[in-house]
Order: structure tokens, then C-alpha cells, then sequence
């Protein structure tokens, strides 16, 4: 019986960890390519998003909002930056995916993570 | 010091001291309130400034790009982050620390709200132990001054008393030196009259004047009864007392022999019932007093032709008149020199004040029952 459940888990894990990296691997193919082709400074707009929101479900929803219909009152970059970037396409993906990729996003480049204490 | 004097002054000074300690402890401890929560909102301040150093640091480290950011970490100070859901983030707290913390007595707490959210950060606290040297210092500063005052009221007190009772010790000196000039000068003509009225009596022709005799006789012994208690309360503290194993009965039936004119010229009653030789241990002249006293007022305060019982036993001396009696309110302090609970016959007061002393001295008891217009009844009991 215990066998069983130990090969469950495991299994389980393994599924896990796989669509971890299927997600991974989606969000960069659709979002992060098109970043990092353009240039496009991610970590600089994430950083924007948490000054102003302070929590993820909030950064969450605020850059949902504005994937949704990108316009630049739903950015929240300035609009100097316009001037530089093009404005974002529609992007063509259900409400799932798309959250999950703004996930992937905040995940990546989440600052809060480096913080430590000087030893 | 005279006694009363020295009473007086330590019921000023207890009196003056108390008050005195009083307001100073109030006025310390609203003193010591005051400057504690002066030198707590000092420190507040502090760990509020320390609160904004490391709220502009949150900023540097939200700007940096490296690849570890090295929260800032204050020497005495412990702090943490919370977003704006009040989520805690990151903080030097050994466990994770929530926003609402159970706040310790001994620690000043600071919650700065951050805008923007630098590294997402809506709230931050800051908290550090209170630094009680300071409080400590101002607890043993206003202890040393209360002390400093202390003393300095104490010795004004003293001196200050000095002077309120002044006047009183003045009085009281004249007073005495009144006696004691009254007293010298009494005695040359009191035995003068007293040594011719019993010539007189011995050796003279007095049947046609012999009313007249027994009046200047009775007047003379009066006058010096008086005379004797004046002397006896000017040189009490200074009179050397000479026991010996009196005949108590004796006594009593000479001094009956000394009032027997006083009381005839009253018309009393007198019954005299001693037990034979009866002994103690006393001066003689304290003797003379106490009984001179009790027997002198029972005649002068008697009624005429009313009734005076004298009675001596192997315990105790006891007098009983039929006279006017004393109040029950002036009863309890009819031993006090000076103090007269009826005025209509002549005297000072100090007669049972004479008697007080020698029962005291001697560690006798002295009970007084009186009714008013009935009767005295004193005793005085020794043990044997």
C-alpha cells in the first residue's frame, strides 16, 4: 500500500514539475521573446507595478486589465515611453493562460526574493 | 526644654514635616511622570528617525538592480516589511513577525506607512528595548534632592518651631518665676502669724476673741497650705525625696487635728475610721500633700453642716464629701494644673495636679467618682 503511494507522488510531482515547465516554456515563447527582442526593460515595468500596487493579486489584476485592452490609460508606464515602444498588441490568449503567464511574470522577476540580511 | 514645650514643638514638627513631605512627593512624582514620558517620546523620536533612514534605504535597494539586496540592519534596532495587505515580507526578527504584534512593556514600537510601495512595502515597524539609564538617573537624582530637601526642612523646622513655641515657653517661664518670688516671699509672714496665733492660743488671754482666733487660724493654715503647694510644684523636679516607713494613720489623724478648724467653721460632719498603723513607703512631705489636698477640697467644696468621711485601710486612702461635685465633663481633666471645674471658692487649680504627681511618682492609683450637687469620692490604693 505504502508503494503505491510513494509511486503516486511521485508520479504526481513529476506531472507537476513538467507543466511547471510547459508554463515556463509558454510564457517565454508567447511574452518573454517579444521582451527581450524589443527590448523591453521587464524587471523596470515590473518594478513600476510593485511601487504602485505593493501586492501580486494587485499587480495581478492591473496588468490583466491592461493585456486585456492595452491602452495607455491602462499602462502604467509613462508616456514618454510611448514614444520609444510601440503599444502592445492584443494578445490573442483565454483569461487562464493569460493570468497565468502575468503569474510566470511577477514570479521571474520578483526583487522580494533577493532580500537578505548582511551576514 | 520644658515638657509641654518639647511636646509642642515635635507635634509642630510632625504636623509641619508630614504636610511638608506630603507635597514634596506629590510634586516629585509629577515631576518624575513628566520627565520619564519627556525622555520616552526622546527615544520615540529616535526610532522614528531610524524608521524614515531605513524607508530611504528601502528605496536605494527598490532602484538596485543587483542580484542580492542587503536589507538594511540597524545596531539596537529590529524592523520588518509588510505590504499592503499587511502580509509580512521580510524583517530582522528571528521569526516572522505580524504587523499587530503583542507589544512588550519594555519596547517602543513604530509603524511608518511607506508611499510608494518601494519594494512593495506599505508598512514598515520598527521597534528597540526603552534605554532605562536615563530613567534610572532622574529616579536617583529626585531621590538625592528629596533627601537634600529633607534635611534642609527638617533643620528650618526646627528652628522654625523654636520660635512658635516661644511665646509659649516666655509665659510659662514668667509664670514660674511668679511662683517662685509669690512662694519666697510668703513664707516670713504665714509662720509669723501661724507661731503668734498659737502663742497666743498657749500662753494669752483669747476666750473673748476666740471666734476671731480661729478665723485668722484658719486663714493662716489656708494660706499656708498654699504656700506649701506652691513651694512643692516650683521645686518637684529638683526635690529630693527622703523615704522612709511612714504611720500613715498617724499622719492622717494630725492633719484631721490641722483642719479641724476649717472644718468646724463649716459645720461638717466628720468621721475619721483608720486602721491602726498603717505603713508605707513614702517621703514624708509627699504624704502631706496628697493628703492635705484631698482633705482641703472635700472641706472647701463640701456643703455646710454637710458630711466628710475619711477612711484608711491597709490598701488604700479614701475621701468622701457631700459637696458640690464636679461635671462629668470636666472630670477627665480636672488633673490638670490649673484647672478649676468650680470657681466659687478661692484656690489655683493645682491641688490635685499635687496629688497626680505623687500618685504617679509612687505608682499609686487615683479613681474619681463624682456626681454634681451629691459628692466627690476619691480614692488612692497602693499596692502592698
Amino acid at each position: 500500500m505504502e508503494k503505491i503511494v510513494m509511486v503516486l507522488s511521485f508520479l504526481s510531482l513529476f506531472l507537476y514539475a513538467e507543466e511547471l515547465n510547459t508554463q515556463e516554456h509558454s510564457f517565454k515563447n508567447t511574452c518573454l521573446s517579444c521582451h527581450q527582442q524589443q527590448q523591453i526593460p521587464s524587471a523596470l515595468i515590473y518594478k513600476r507595478y510593485l511601487m504602485k500596487y505593493s501586492t501580486n493579486k494587485r499587480m495581478e489584476d492591473a496588468m490583466f486589465i491592461y493585456m486585456k485592452d492595452p491602452k495607455k490609460e491602462h499602462s502604467i508606464m509613462p508616456a514618454p515611453f510611448f514614444l520609444k515602444f510601440p503599444m502592445k498588441e492584443n494578445v490573442d490568449l483565454d483569461d487562464d493562460t493569460l493570468r497565468k503567464h502575468i503569474k510566470t511574470y511577477l514570479e521571474l522577476f520578483d526583487i522580494k526574493k533577493k532580500l537578505m540580511l548582511e551576514e | 526644654m520644658l515638657r509641654s514645650e518639647k511636646r509642642s514643638l515635635i507635634r509642630f514638627l510632625i504636623l509641619y514635616l508630614g504636610s511638608t513631605f506630603i507635597l514634596f512627593s506629590i510634586a516629585s512624582w509629577l515631576f518624575y511622570i513628566s520627565s520619564k514620558h519627556h525622555l520616552l517620546d526622546q527615544q520615540r523620536e529616535s526610532i522614528k528617525y531610524e524608521a524614515e533612514h531605513i524607508k530611504s534605504q528601502l528605496r536605494t535597494l527598490h532602484q538596485s538592480n543587483a542580484a542580492k539586496l542587503v536589507y538594511p540592519n540597524h545596531t539596537h534596532i529590529q524592523s520588518a516589511i509588510y505590504d499592503l495587505d499587511k502580509t509580512y515580507i521580510f524583517g530582522t526578527f528571528k521569526t516572522e513577525q505580524p504587523l499587530d504584534i503583542n507589544k512588550y512593556e519594555n519596547r517602543l514600537y513604530h509603524t511608518l506607512k511607506v508611499e510608494p510601495y518601494y519594494l512593495g512595502v506599505a508598512y514598515l515597524m520598527v521597534t528597540k528595548d526603552i534605554d532605562f539609564e536615563p530613567i534610572g538617573k532622574l529616579q536617583k537624582n529626585i531621590i538625592l534632592f528629596m533627601l537634600a530637601a529633607g534635611v534642609f526642612f527638617v533643620i528650618l523646622g526646627y528652628f522654625l518651631g523654636k520660635l512658635f513655641v516661644a511665646p509659649m515657653r516666655d509665659a510659662i517661664k514668667q509664670m514660674n518665676h511668679f511662683i517662685q518670688d509669690t512662694t519666697h516671699e510668703l513664707n516670713t509672714p504665714i509662720s509669723t502669724i501661724l507661731t503668734n496665733i498659737e502663742m497666743i492660743e498657749t500662753f494669752g488671754k483669747h476666750e473673748e476673741n476666740s471666734t476671731e482666733l480661729k478665723r485668722i487660724e484658719i486663714a493662716s493654715k489656708t494660706l499656708n497650705r498654699i504656700y506649701d503647694d506652691l513651694t512643692y510644684i516650683n521645686l518637684n523636679h529638683k526635690y529630693h525625696r527622703n523615704i522612709v516607713n511612714l504611720n500613715m494613720s498617724t499622719l492622717i489623724e494630725e492633719r484631721m487635728v490641722y483642719f479641724s478648724a476649717m472644718a468646724e467653721a463649716k459645720g461638717l460632719n466628720v468621721t475619721v475610721n483608720t486602721d491602726p498603723d498603717v505603713m508605707l513607703q513614702i517621703d514624708k512631705n509627699d504624704a502631706i500633700r496628697l493628703v492635705d489636698n484631698l482633705i482641703s477640697n472635700a472641706i472647701k467644696y463640701n456643703r455646710s453642716k454637710g458630711f466628710l468621711h475619711v477612711t484608711l485601710t491597709e490598701e488604700q486612702f479614701l475621701v468622701k464629701d457631700t459637696g458640690t461635685g464636679i461635671g462629668s465633663k470636666d472630670l477627665s481633666t480636672i488633673l490638670q494644673r490649673f484647672k478649676r471645674a468650680n470657681k466659687s471658692e478661692g484656690g489655683f487649680g493645682i491641688g490635685l495636679d499635687i496629688v497626680n504627681q505623687v500618685v504617679i511618682s509612687y505608682d499609686f492609683a487615683l479613681e474619681m467618682n463624682s456626681k454634681e450637687a451629691e459628692g466627690t469620692e476619691v480614692s488612692v490604693k497602693w499596692k502592698k
